[in-house]
């Protein structure tokens, strides 16, 4: 790997809503990620997506202030994530994979916890946390404990508690997994009128078709090196967003596979 | 089948043990440690069968066979911890009968270390009936049958208080109910032992206890090789009926309550509160301090880890009552142990979180914040605990003139590890039952180092806590109401003067170390 200097952190007018240079991370021998660049504008829906393995989680927790990278830096509208965690971590809304929720308080009582956690102003609290769960068709189950939530509605209250402060970026590691079809339309409005606002949206995602249909920006991560980022036309060209991810990933066989698993 | 889960099991050992060389270490001693303890028995059993009289050796096997099935049934719950390698949950996918599945459990249950142990142990009570071969041909059967007892019965124990078969909230009812059985246990053992020892000569005593510990299914299976040395064979015929119907029954009981694991469904609908009941969440000041806070004192009060380590404290002026009476030193000085408990208990606070801990580290909050706010919801809980308890037995021991020497020691130590643990909570994250497991779960990853950190945590409370328990010991000794004023006050000083530093250091070493605990947590392997 070569040596590039990091470039200077951008403005903070023009900056970027994420910006990251030269992420790398190892672990133990394994890297995961190795050398990511990336640019996600202000005001765009970005699609991250790759195989399994591909260190999109590790990316985003590094850009979150949640793993420390072994090189390289991340920016949140042109603030150091790792030299100022505090001020970055107040603009983004984070919903991040693998890791459990506060799940002995009921879907309410987590909500209000996260708006207080980000200092969320005493009397706007309760009519926000109305709101969200009124979005998120979890009105029924607010006083029900999150450790008795269906792994749909988990993921829902997840995404709740990272709107609740009205974050600049909202980075969502898979956002949509086991959530209904009816509260995933829901959820694609909000955040769509959120991105034409001025909003910032990353989502990771093995859905190509999902991609391609919400957002404008996409990068493919395979390996943890990105193969290609752009808007989505630029990357996917005149084919399906599915059939160029195959493409620049490689790795698909087809064949009707081993003989002992056929029924006939 | 049952050898391939036997298999299955060492290889899960064999791999932990590899990846975690101080694992390792812990596993040596604990080996070593149940080679002595096998090397003890053995010696004493041969010591015992060299007695000319029959009658010690019959109480010997019957009241040290049922200390064996007691240790079988409780040790895991207080003690070791449940072994959740191979349980019948994860059993749950394959098609097994019950039948099976209860075999392969019964298999694994005798083959690990307890189980080599205890096997090897009973074989040894052979050597007590050399008097009488037709005692040593009855006492095989026996001996299977105790050991099997044994399996079955801490098999059955961890079913029920895991609560295996019920929903989220039965399993939190069990627990709760396995707790206060606990907190009672003790102070009725000692109870029946003062009042054994009281009746004077021990001997007779042990041998009145062992005769009707033979006829319960504690002892039955331990009494039949000794009745049939001693010519009674018709009680022998008896308890060898008890002892097979006792394990008759276990086998019944868990197999009752494997089946209901599988066809109870795996989430009932569970009471919702109202919404809008915010509990403390509703009531805290918001900001970081505020919810941390209210999240922390919920815990205090709901979570049954935490439960577990309140629950210790109102043992210890009981159990002084019991040892030393209520005008004993110990007893007047039992807050200040109560203190020493609670002030410990949060040392690795973050623990508990789980990998939760990443939205308190998404959201930004400044260390300190964080640090008040679990400082304030242990507070909330051991400091009022702490103060009922020293009122409470000063009034019992009538020795209120050294109640604020007392209150001194106890809140300066409290507060010194309110202090010291924000720090080292900072630092430290050691494997804990996820939230919603049994707390008496064994947790893979417990390691030998981990476990001696508690001692250096404790070392710099007591080391910090110093002054106050000094001028409140020679408060409480000298029984003087003016020093006893003065060791208040040095309690409340050093007390907040640490607290003060513990957040400002610990928030700051927190600010550091935040990502590097949540990737250690994440790293914990999960059962």
């Amino acid at each position: 790997m070569t040596e590039t200097p990091p470039p200077p952190a951008p403005a903070p007018a023009a900056a970027p809503a994420l910006a990251l240079a030269g992420l790398v991370k190892r672990f133990d021998d394994k890297v995961a990620v190795a050398g990511i660049d990336l640019v996600v504008p202000s005001g765009s829906f970005y699609g991250l997506v790759g195989p399994n393995g591909a260190g999109k989680t590790t990316t985003l927790s590094m850009a979150t202030g949640l793993l420390r990278p072994d090189a390289g830096t991340a920016w949140v509208h042109g603030v150091d994530v790792w030299a100022d965690p505090v001020a970055a971590k107040m603009m983004i809304g984070n919903l991040a994979d693998g890791v459990r929720l506060f799940d002995r308080l009921t879907g309410e009582q987590l909500i209000t916890y996260t708006a207080m956690m980000f200092s969320v102003p005493r009397e706007q609290i309760a009519p926000r946390v109305a709101d969200l769960l009124d979005l998120m068709d979890l009105r029924d189950a607010a006083g029900v404990i999150v450790a008795d939530y269906s792994a749909g509605m988990t993921k829902k209250v997840a995404l709740a508690c990272a709107l609740v402060h009205a974050p600049r970026l909202l980075v969502l590691d898979e956002p949509f997994e086991s959530v209904d079809p009816v509260s995933a339309a829901n959820i694609e409005d909000v955040l769509r009128s959120y991105t034409a606002t001025g909003g910032t949206v990353i989502v990771s995602s093995h859905s190509m078709d999902l991609v391609q249909r919400m957002c404008d920006h996409v990068a493919v991560i395979a390996a943890g090196r990105v193969l290609a980022a752009g808007t989505v036309d630029q990357v996917r060209g005149a084919q399906s967003l599915q059939d160029r991810f195959v493409e620049l990933v490689g790795g698909r066989h087809t064949s009707e596979g081993p003989q002992w698993l056929r029924q006939s | 089948m049952v050898a391939t889960v036997l298999k299955l099991r060492y290889r899960i050992l064999g791999n932990t043990l590899a990846r975690r060389p101080w694992q390792l270490v812990g596993f040596c001693f604990g080996i070593l440690w149940a080679l002595s303890i096998l090397a003890l028995v053995i010696s004493v059993l041969i010591g015992v069968s060299r007695l000319d009289d029959l009658e010690p050796v019959r109480a010997v096997a019957i009241l040290g066979g049922s200390a064996l099935l007691l240790g079988w049934i409780v040790g895991p719950l207080l003690i070791a911890g449940i072994d959740t390698t191979v349980d019948a949950t994860k059993l749950a996918t394959f098609p097994f009968t019950t039948r099976q599945v209860m075999a392969i459990l019964t298999a694994t249950g005798l083959t690990g270390i307890p189980g080599i142990a205890t096997s090897i142990a009973a074989l040894a009570t052979l050597v007590l009936w050399v008097r009488s071969p037709l005692a040593v041909v009855v006492a095989v059967p026996c001996i299977a049958l105790a050991v099997l007892t044994c399996v079955v019965a801490t098999r059955l124990a961890s079913a029920l208080s895991t609560g295996l078969g019920g929903n989220r909230r039965g399993r939190e009812l069990v627990g709760t109910i396995v707790l206060v059985v606990i907190i009672f246990a003790g102070p009725l053992t000692t109870g029946a032992l003062a009042a054994l020892s009281s009746a004077g000569d021990i001997g007779a005593q042990f041998g009145r206890t062992a005769d009707v510990l033979g006829w319960t299914p504690f002892g039955a299976a331990w009494a039949v090789p000794g009745d049939v040395a001693a010519g009674s064979y018709g009680t022998a015929v008896l308890k060898f009926v008890i002892a097979v119907a006792t394990l008759a029954v276990l086998w019944v009981a868990w197999r009752w309550s494997l089946e209901r694991a599988t066809v109870s469904p795996p989430r009932q609908a569970t009471r919702a509160v109202r919404p809008g009941r915010l509990g403390l969440f509703g009531v805290m000041p918001t900001g970081g301090v505020g919810a941390t806070w209210a999240r922390s004192l919920t815990g205090w009060l709901r979570d049954p880890r935490y439960l577990r380590q309140l629950v210790v404290a109102p043992l210890f002026p009981i159990l002084f009552a019991f040892t030393g009476g209520v005008d004993g030193f110990m007893f007047a000085a039992s807050p200040v142990m109560v203190a020493f408990v609670l002030c410990i208990a949060g040392y690795s606070d973050i623990s508990y979180d789980g990998t939760a801990f990443a939205s308190v580290l998404s959201s930004g909050i400044r260390g300190r914040h964080d640090r008040w706010g679990r400082i304030l919801g242990a507070a909330c809980v051991g400091v009022p605990l702490t103060v009922v308890i020293a009122v409470v037995t000063a009034v019992i021991g009538g020795h209120v003139s050294t109640l604020a020497a007392t209150l001194g020691a106890a809140l300066g130590l409290i507060l010194v590890g309110y202090g010291v643990t924000a720090v080292s909570s900072a630092l430290i994250v050691t494997p804990v039952a996820a939230p919603g497991d049994s707390p008496f779960k064994t947790v893979p990853g417990q390691t030998f180092v981990s476990g001696l950190l508690v001692f250096v945590v404790l070392a710099a409370c007591g080391v910090l806590a110093a002054p106050a328990l000094i001028v409140g010991g020679v408060g409480m000794v000298g029984r003087d109401p003016a020093v006893g004023l003065v060791a208040l006050a040095v309690g409340l000083v050093v007390g907040a003067g640490v607290i003060v530093v513990g957040v400002l250091v610990g928030g700051r070493t927190l600010e550091r170390t935040g990502p590097d605990l949540l990737q250690r947590i994440k790293a914990f392997p999960t059962t």
